[in-house]
């Protein structure tokens, strides 16, 4: 167990999506940081800290939407996985996307898992309780380069 | 000039004249007598005055004339008359030049008249030589009616096989000019064919592209919809009253059926378009795999599901699943009480399959047997029995899809059989 809350970075660029998500953590009562990136560009100019994003902390898990502009979920991901820096950072992706294809690109891309948005609310706070309980609770999540 | 004179003019049907100096001995020699007698042309003499003075026993039977009619008269009446005034100049010609025999019929065929009037072609050549009286004219002629006749009779052979071949030539070239056309008008029809092939296939491209676009985009804001309508009635319920209960169990319930149709509209699409290339499927594995999906439904129900031997079939093995679990799953849903029975067996029907998945549950009205394989055709409200109608139309697509056939056979109030086909193309198995 770790002595602060766990960070997380949610790239999604729906603002219905990041404020359902925002409150199906509230609803899972976890207390967690939670940083939203707009789009792709914004989310690796974040993690690499860039400009406005310079001495913020690195997340301790992202929550990835692959329908992104600018860039795509995919391209993030690569970009992420590629990157000495940021590539130990497990991203679970969270799409409304049930194609095979993405499924596949996910998991080749190194995602931690790949979880499609239910459009029942319900099962959205089961899916964010599942992911507070894995991500948050049981998996000992590396430290990072800090 | 000896050589040039094929015949002395003294023989028996000569008039008799006085031979003179070598030829005396000669004219006395019987064989030419002989010769003269026996040839089969026509050996005829005239003087300078054209008056006949040899008339051979062939000249005799060519013209019908004996040698005591025609000695000492004029060679003209063995002469059709229209030749005579020609005939005449061209001996006289001839005894002017210094040539001692020509043939005859340099300037224009020939011809003889005989006795009867008749005339007849003839060939002959014609020489001359000096006797003591003058020059000596001697005409060998040939009676070619016969030649001519064979002549005109190969001509016309060959008349009428150069008209047959004309003919054939037509008749080919005619037929060749239709298998031109037929050929024209078939590569027209191929270029049409391959015109609407690349017409069917943007028009496949572009409902592909819709079903990308109705999965992603108009699921999003259905999700939105839903998901606030769910928050809000985490948060406010207490606090809003019973109708604003029921108003967001409507909304709500609308979305998530919009959703369901929205997906099962899509899979339906996909049938034809996503499918997997065909290979060896399991039937029992793959109805093994169904059931799991359908556990909670199964254990809900309580039903009880018999399996029968079930072959190995060639087919897309994600398809065929969806399609045992729609039929397993119907016949659980429309079941008349808890606990129902559904059997699923197979059996041979000659190079078919038969897969039959039979239920006692409400069983369908036989009007409705062939409506409800069709799209969005539903025999129930959604209150009675949930659906977006789109089931049986995957099902059928599916079948139909693998060369098969699909149909029910119900009695209403004792249960339903859905059966199908599936051509048994199964590789034969190896020497």
């Amino acid at each position: 167990m770790r002595d602060r809350p766990i960070r997380i970075l949610l790239v999604e660029d729906n603002p219905g999506d990041v404020r359902l998500t925002i409150e199906a953590f509230k609803d899972n009562r976890v207390e967690t940081p939670l940083e939203v990136a707009r789009d792709g560009i914004e989310a690796l100019a974040y993690l690499r800290r860039e400009g406005t994003h310079a001495g913020k902390p690195l997340p301790d898990l992202i929550l990835l939407d692959l329908n992104l502009p600018r860039m795509d979920g995919g391209e993030v991901l690569a970009a992420i996985k590629a990157d000495p820096a940021l590539m130990h950072i497990p991203v679970v992706v969270l799409t409304t996307s049930r194609a095979e294809q993405d499924v596949q690109r996910a998991y080749q891309l190194q995602a931690a898992c790949f979880i499609t948005k239910p459009v029942d609310f319900e099962c959205f706070i089961q899916a964010v309780k599942l992911i507070d309980a894995f991500w948050l609770s049981v998996v000992t999540l590396p430290c990072g380069a800090r | 000039m000896s050589e040039n004179c094929p015949v002395d003019p003294a023989s028996h049907t000569t008039r008799p004249r006085r031979a003179a100096g070598p030829r005396t001995a000669r004219a006395t020699d019987p064989r030419f007598d002989e010769i003269l007698a026996s040839a089969n042309d026509a050996i005829i003499s005239i003087d300078e005055a054209q008056t006949i003075t040899l008339f051979n026993r062939g000249a005799e039977r060519i013209f019908g004339y004996s040698a005591a009619d025609m000695i000492g008269q004029p060679l003209d009446r063995l002469i059709p008359e229209r030749f005579v005034a020609r005939h005449a100049g061209q001996v006289r010609d001839f005894s002017a030049t210094p040539e001692a025999s020509r043939m005859m019929a340099q300037r224009g065929e020939i011809y003889g008249r005989r006795r009867d009037g008749s005339e007849f072609p003839a060939e002959a050549s014609i020489s001359k030589f000096r006797g003591p009286d003058g020059l000596v004219f001697t005409v060998i002629l040939r009676d070619i009616t016969d030649r001519r006749a064979a002549e005109q009779m190969l001509r016309g052979a060959h008349d009428e096989l150069e008209k047959r071949v004309r003919e054939r030539t037509a008749e080919l070239e005619e037929r060749n000019a239709q298998l031109q056309q037929e050929i024209h008008e078939r590569r027209r029809a191929e270029k049409q064919l391959a015109e609407q092939a690349r017409e069917l296939a943007r028009s496949n491209a572009d409902l592909e592209q819709f079903a990308s676009v109705a999965s992603h985009d108009l699921q999003e804001p259905l999700r939105m919809v839903a998901s606030y309508t769910q928050l809000l009635n985490r948060r406010y319920r207490s606090r809003l009253d019973a109708d604003a209960d029921e108003f967001m169990g409507f909304i709500v319930d609308g979305a998530l059926r919009m959703q369901r149709l929205i997906n099962d509209l899509l899979a339906f699409s996909r049938v034809g378009s996503r499918g997997k290339s065909f290979q060896p499927v399991d039937l029992g594995t793959i109805v093994a795999a169904a059931l799991g999906s359908l556990r909670a439904a199964i254990e809900e129900s309580g039903a009880h599901i018999r399996v029968g031997a079930l072959p190995v079939v060639h087919g897309d093995p994600t398809q065929m699943e969806q399609l045992l679990q729609n039929l397993i799953g119907n016949a659980i849903k429309f079941r008349k009480g808890p606990e129902p029975q559904v059997h699923i067996d197979a059996r041979r029907e000659d190079t078919l399959w038969r897969i039959d998945v039979c239920d006692d549950g409400i069983g369908i009205d036989p009007r409705f047997s062939e409506r409800i394989f069709v799209i969005f055709q539903r025999l129930h409200t959604a209150a009675e029995y949930p659906g977006t109608g789109i089931g049986l139309a995957i099902c059928k697509k599916i079948v139909e899809r693998h060369g098969g056939h699909i149909d029910v056979r119900s009695t209403p109030g004792q249960g339903a059989c859905f059966s199908f086909t599936l051509p048994d193309r199964e590789e034969p198995p190896h020497a």
